[in-house]
C-alpha cells in the first residue's frame, strides 16, 4: 500500500470531510482513509496494483469538491491567502448591503427611540418601494453568497447534505417567502409588507462570510509553526563549478554532490557534509539547542542551520525533500492531518447531524404551523433551526487544536507524530527510560585518573599515545580525554588483554590489571562504581589506573524528578548488569530497574507492565529499542538516536533533552483539555441553541429565536472554538514543583 | 446548479420591473378605497361652499372631515376636520388656550393643514374623487397605510387624521383585524394643554394607539370617533 496525501478545496464543515471520506473509503484498493476539515487535505493508503489515483481524484470531485494540485508552499500559501481576501471582499460587500437592509427592515419595528428614515422608503406609504428596495439590497448579499447555494443544494440533490445546505434551505426559505410576500403587496396585500425576511437571509449570509473569513485567517494562523519552518528553508545557494567559479542558483537546481559555499551568517542550503573549513553552526531551529555547534571536515550539516562564524565548503548530500528539515515538515504536517480518537465522537455526530437537522427543522415548522397556522412564525422557527444548527464548530473542535498543540511541540523541538499520540500521552503512568545513550551519554568517558607514582597528566598522555592506535570505545575515550598525544611506534593489540606500544623509548600498557602487573584491588573502587578500570604499566612497572564510563546526562536526574512530581513512577531499562544498571539509577533518582534485559526482550518487558494495567511511554533512541518504543503506549525517541527508533517512536525529542519528556506530557495535558473545551462548547452551544431555536422559551413566555441572532450565534460559536484553539500558542511548560 | 441560480436572479428581477410599472400601490388603491367609502357614504357627502371643497360628515353628525377641491380658494385648511366644541368644552376646554392652527366658529372647532395654493381646475369643479386623486398626485406624503387595521389614512397634521377601512367588503365581515370603517382621529395634546380632561369628553373614545411616525410604530393617545357606514 502507498501513502499518499491529497489537499481538496471547499470544505466548509466537518460534514464534508466525512463525506469526502465516505466516498474514497468505499473505493477498492484503499484504506486508513482520513480527511481533515481543518487542513483541508485527505490522507489515504491505496494499492496501485487495484485503483489509480486519478481514481480516487474523480471520486473526490464527484462528492462536489476541487483537487487542489500540489504546489510549492508559497504557492499554497499564496492560494490561501487569496482565498482569505476574497472571503473578507465577500463578506464586506455582504456587509454594505445587509447594513442598510438591516436598518430599513428594523427601524420601523423600534418602538423605544425615533432613528432616522427616508420618507420614501416608509414602508405604511410605500410598501412595495419598500420591498423592492430590500430585494435591491439582498441581491448583491445573494450574489457574494451563491457559492452557499451551488454547493448546498448540489449536497443535497447527493443527499450529503452539509452546513451550505443547512444556511441554502434557510435563507432560500426566507427569500422565497418574501417575493411571493412581495408579489402579494403588488397585487394589494399591503399588510405584508410587515412579513418580509430579505434582511434575515441577506444578515445571515454577511454573518456567515464573516465567520468563515474570521475562520479561514485562524486555521491559518494554526499552522504558524509549519509556515515557520518552511521559511526557514534558503531561496538560493553557491556551487562552486569545477572551474572553481562561484555561482548563485536556485534552491532547486542544487544536485547531490555539488560543492557549495556557505558564507558567515548565512543559512545551510542543503543537507550535506563539511569538505573544508570550521564554524560554528547554530542549529537551534532543527534541535533546540541554543549553543552552536563547532563543524569542520567530515562533519554533517543540516538545511536551515545557520553558519556563524568561517567560511564552509559543503558536498549536497540531501536536497530537496530529502532534508532533515523537510523530514521534520513531514512528521509535523502528518501529525497534523491524523485525526485523534477522540475525534471520533465529534465525527460521527458531524456526519449524520445535518440531515437529522433538516428534517427536524421541517417537522417542527410544521407543527407550529399546525398549531398556530401562524405561517411566519413557523418559518422564523424552521430558519432558526437550520441555521443554528451548523456543525462548523463540532468539526473544527479536535482539529484545530491537534494543529495548534503539535505546532507547538513543534516549536519546543517536540514532535508528535499523531494525534492518538498526543491524546495518549496525557494518560501516562510509568516512564520507562532506556539507559545507554537516552539516560547516559551513550559515550565512554574518562572520569577518573590515579597516578601510581607518575603524574595524571603524564599518565593520561602515555596511555592516549597508545590508545590512538586502538578502535575500542573505551580507548577512543582515553585520547579525547588527552588531548595532544605522543608519537608511538610497535603497537600491539592483544585480545583480551590490551593494548602496548613503545612511546618515548618506554614500553607502556593498557588494559587489565593482570596484562599491566597491577593489584586488580586498585581499581575495585572504580568497578564498585560503574565504571570500567584500565590499568597502565610503563616498563614492566605498574604507573596507576584510569577509569571510563559511560556518564549520566545533564538533563537525566531532572527529568526524572519532573516525572516524579507530576506523579508518574520511573523505571530504567538496560541490559547491563544488575550492579552497575542499579549505580546509574541511583544517581538519576530512578525508583524501578530492569536489568540485564536482552535488547529482543525490551518489548516484552513494557507489555508486562501494560498487563499490569498501566499506561506506559517507553524513552529510547537504539535500534534496539524500537520493538520497545511501538509496544508502548507512547514512544518517546532521543533526536539524537537512530533513524530507525525515531521511525518507531510516537514523538522525538529534537533537542535530546530529556525534560522534555515531560514538557510533551504537559503539552498533551494542555491540548486534551483545550479539546474537551472545544468540544464542550460546540456540543453545548448545540443542545442549548437548537431548543431555543425550535420555540422552546416562547412556549414558556420567552422570546422567539430571530434567525439573525441564530446566524450570530453560530458563526460566534465556530470563531469561539478557533480562539480557544488558538490559546495553546500561549503554552509554556509549568516548572513542577 | 448556475442555472437554478440565474433563474431565480432573472426571475427577482422580472418581477422587480414588472411591479416598477405601478410602484405607489398604497396610493393607487387608495384612491379605489377612498371611492367605495364615498359611494357608502353619499348621502353624507356634500360640497362645503364655505371651506371650499368636499366634506364627509359622521353618521352622528358631530363631526365632518373637509379636503379641498381647489386649494387657491379655501381659506384656512386643504384637509380639515371639524367637530362639536361643546363636548370638550364641557370637559373643561378653554378655547382661547388652543394653538394657532385651531380654530373656533359657531360651536365647531376646526383644526387642518393648508397644502397649498395651487388651482386644480380652471373650467370644471372638480368631483370629490378627483379632489382626493389630486391629494394623491401631488401630496402623496399625507396619504398612508395602518397596517395593524388594514387602513388608509390622511395625515391632517399636528398628529391628527382621517381613516378609512382598505376593504369596506370584507372589512369586520370575517373577523379580521379590520375595526369601523371611518375613523375621526384628535391628537389629544393641545386640547389637553387647553383644559380638556380626556376622560371627561363624551362621545370620543381617549384611547392609547400605535402610530407609523417616520417609519417607526410610536404609542400615543388619541381622541377616537370610529363609525361604521353599512
Amino acid at each position: 500500500m502507498h501513502k499518499q496525501t491529497i489537499s481538496i478545496g471547499g470544505m466548509t464543515c466537518a460534514a464534508c470531510a466525512a463525506r469526502i471520506q465516505k466516498a474514497v473509503s468505499r473505493l477498492d484498493g484503499t484504506a486508513n482513509v482520513v480527511v481533515n476539515f481543518a487542513t483541508e487535505k485527505a490522507t489515504f493508503e491505496y494499492d496501485p496494483e487495484m485503483i489509480r489515483i486519478s481514481t480516487i481524484k474523480e471520486a473526490i470531485k464527484d462528492t462536489g469538491y476541487v483537487i487542489l494540485e500540489a504546489k510549492s508552499p508559497d504557492e499554497d500559501k499564496a492560494r490561501k491567502d487569496a482565498e482569505i481576501r476574497s472571503l473578507w471582499r465577500k463578506f464586506i460587500v455582504a456587509a454594505v448591503f445587509s447594513t442598510p437592509l438591516l436598518y430599513i427592515a428594523m427601524v420601523p419595528m423600534i418602538k423605544f427611540v425615533q432613528l432616522p428614515f427616508p420618507n420614501g422608503l416608509d414602508p405604511m406609504t410605500y410598501p412595495l418601494i419598500y420591498a423592492l428596495a430590500e430585494i435591491i439590497l439582498v441581491i448583491p448579499c445573494v450574489i457574494v453568497g451563491r457559492r452557499f447555494y451551488t454547493v448546498g443544494f448540489k449536497a443535497l440533490v447527493k443527499r450529503s447534505p452539509n452546513m451550505d445546505s443547512l444556511i441554502a434551505v434557510g435563507t432560500s426559505a426566507a427569500l422565497l417567502y418574501s417575493v411571493w410576500n412581495t408579489i402579494q403587496i403588488a397585487a394589494g396585500d399591503f399588510e405584508l409588507v410587515e412579513s418580509l425576511y430579505f434582511e434575515t437571509a441577506g444578515v445571515i449570509i454577511a454573518l456567515i462570510l464573516l465567520g468563515k473569513a474570521l475562520e479561514a485567517k485562524a486555521k491559518g494562523r494554526t499552522s504558524d509553526a509549519i509556515k515557520k519552518l518552511m521559511g526557514l528553508q534558503p531561496k538560493t545557494a553557491i556551487v562552486i563549478d569545477p572551474s572553481g567559479e562561484e555561482r548563485e542558483i536556485a534552491i532547486d537546481d542544487v544536485e547531490v554532490k555539488d560543492i557549495l559555499l556557505v558564507k558567515p551568517g548565512t543559512r545551510i542550503p542543503v543537507d550535506g557534509t563539511v569538505v573544508t573549513g570550521r564554524s560554528a553552526v547554530d542549529e537551534s531551529m532543527l534541535t533546540g539547542e541554543s549553543i552552536p555547534i563547532d563543524k569542520g571536515e567530515g562533519d554533517r550539516v543540516y538545511a536551515a542551520t545557520i553558519n556563524a562564524n568561517g567560511a564552509l565548503h559543503i558536498r549536497a548530500e540531501g536536497i530537496g525533500s530529502e532534508t532533515a528539515l523537510a523530514h521534520i515538515i513531514r512528521l509535523v504536517e502528518d501529525a497534523q492531518n491524523s485525526r485523534a480518537p477522540i475525534a471520533a465522537l465529534a465525527d460521527k455526530v458531524s456526519g449524520v447531524f445535518v440531515p437529522i437537522v433538516i428534517a427536524f427543522a421541517a417537522v417542527i415548522g410544521m407543527v407550529w404551523y399546525l398549531a398556530t397556522r401562524d405561517t411566519e412564525r413557523a418559518l422564523t422557527i424552521f430558519v432558526s433551526i437550520l441555521v443554528i444548527a451548523c456543525p462548523c464548530a463540532l468539526g473544527l473542535a479536535t482539529p484545530t487544536a491537534i494543529m495548534v498543540g503539535t505546532g507547538k511541540g513543534a516549536e519546543h523541538g517536540i514532535l508528535i507524530k499523531g494525534g492518538e499520540a498526543l491524546e495518549t500521552a496525557h494518560k501516562i503512568k510509568t516512564i520507562v527510560f532506556d539507559k545507554t545513550g537516552t539516560i547516559t551519554e551513550g559515550k565512554p568517558r574518562v572520569t577518573d585518573v590515579v597516578g601510581n607514582g607518575m603524574g595524571e597528566a603524564e599518565l593520561l598522555q602515555l596511555a592516549a599515545s597508545v590508545e590512538k592506535w586502538s578502535e575500542h570505545p573505551l580507548g577512543l575515550a582515553v585520547v579525547s580525554a588527552a588531548g595532544a598525544v605522543q608519537e608511538a611506534t610497535d603497537f600491539v593489540s592483544v585480545t583480551g588483554m590490551g593494548v602496548q606500544a613503545a612511546v618515548g623509548g618506554k614500553l607502556v600498557r593498557v588494559g587489565r590489571a593482570a596484562y599491566a602487573n597491577a593489584d586488580k584491588s586498585a581499581g575495585d573502587r572504580f568497578a564498585s562504581e560503574g565504571k570500567t578500570p584500565l590499568y597502565i604499566s610503563v616498563d614492566g612497572v605498574f604507573s596507576g589506573v584510569i577509569a571510563v564510563a559511560d556518564t549520566m546526562k545533564q538533563s537525566s536526574r531532572s527529568a526524572v524528578e519532573k516525572a516524579h512530581r507530576l506523579g508518574m513512577s520511573v523505571a530504567m531499562i538496560t541490559g547491563d548488569n544488575m550492579k552497575t544498571a542499579s549505580f546509574i539509577a541511583k544517581q538519576a533518582g530512578i525508583d524501578r530497574v530492569l536489568a540485564e534485559v536482552l535488547p529482543q526482550d525490551k518489548a516484552a518487558e513494557i507489555k508486562k507492565l501494560q498487563a499490569a494495567g498501566e499506561i506506559v511511554a517507553m524513552v529510547g533512541d537504539g535500534i534496539n529499542d524500537a520493538p520497545a518504543l511501538a509496544q508502548a503506549n507512547v514512544g518517546i525517541a532521543i533526536g539524537s538516536g537512530t533513524d530507525v527508533a525515531m521511525e518507531s517512536a510516537d514523538i522525538v525529542l529534537m533537542r535530546s533533552d530529556l525534560n522534555d519528556v515531560t514538557t510533551a506530557i504537559q503539552l498533551s495535558k494542555a491540548t486534551i483539555r483545550n479539546i474537551k473545551q472545544n468540544l464542550f462548547w460546540a456540543f453545548g452551544y448545540n443542545v442549548v441553541g437548537i431548543p431555543v431555536a425550535a420555540g422552546l422559551l416562547y412556549l414558556f413566555g420567552g422570546p422567539l429565536l430571530n434567525p439573525i441572532f441564530a446566524a450570530a450565534a453560530m458563526s460566534l460559536s465556530s470563531v469561539s472554538v478557533l480562539a480557544n484553539a488558538l490559546r495553546l500558542k500561549s503554552f509554556k511548560p509549568k516548572e513542577v514543583s | 446548479m448556475k442555472k437554478v441560480f440565474t433563474f431565480l436572479m432573472a426571475a427577482t428581477l422580472a418581477t422587480t420591473l414588472v411591479a416598477c410599472r405601478g410602484l405607489d400601490v398604497v396610493g393607487q388603491a387608495s384612491v379605489d378605497s377612498f371611492d367605495v367609502i364615498l359611494d357608502a357614504a353619499s348621502n353624507r357627502l356634500s360640497y362645503d361652499d364655505m371651506n371650499g371643497g368636499w366634506s364627509i360628515e359622521a353618521p352622528d353628525g358631530s363631526v365632518r372631515f373637509i379636503w379641498s377641491s381647489d386649494y387657491s380658494r379655501s381659506p384656512l385648511h386643504d384637509l380639515m376636520l371639524e367637530f362639536d366644541a361643546q363636548p370638550f368644552i364641557d370637559a373643561g376646554l378653554d378655547v382661547s388656550l388652543l394653538p394657532d392652527y385651531y380654530s373656533y366658529y359657531e360651536g365647531k372647532l376646526m383644526v387642518g393643514v393648508k397644502l397649498g395654493d395651487d388651482r386644480i381646475s380652471e373650467d370644471v369643479e372638480t368631483t370629490a374623487i378627483e379632489s382626493y386623486e389630486y391629494i394623491v398626485e401631488r401630496y402623496r406624503s399625507t396619504v398612508g397605510y395602518h397596517a395593524a387595521l388594514d387602513h388608509f389614512n390622511l395625515n391632517i397634521g399636528n398628529g391628527n387624521l382621517f381613516e378609512w377601512a382598505k376593504d369596506l367588503e370584507v372589512n369586520g365581515s370575517d373577523g379580521s383585524v379590520q375595526d369601523k370603517d371611518i375613523v375621526f382621529v384628535l391628537d389629544p395634546t393641545p386640547l389637553i394643554a387647553a383644559g380638556v380632561d380626556p376622560d371627561a369628553v363624551t362621545g370620543w373614545l381617549f384611547a392609547r394607539v400605535t402610530v407609523e411616525i417616520d417609519g417607526s410604530p410610536v404609542e400615543v393617545d388619541k381622541f377616537l370617533k370610529p363609525f361604521d357606514l353599512r
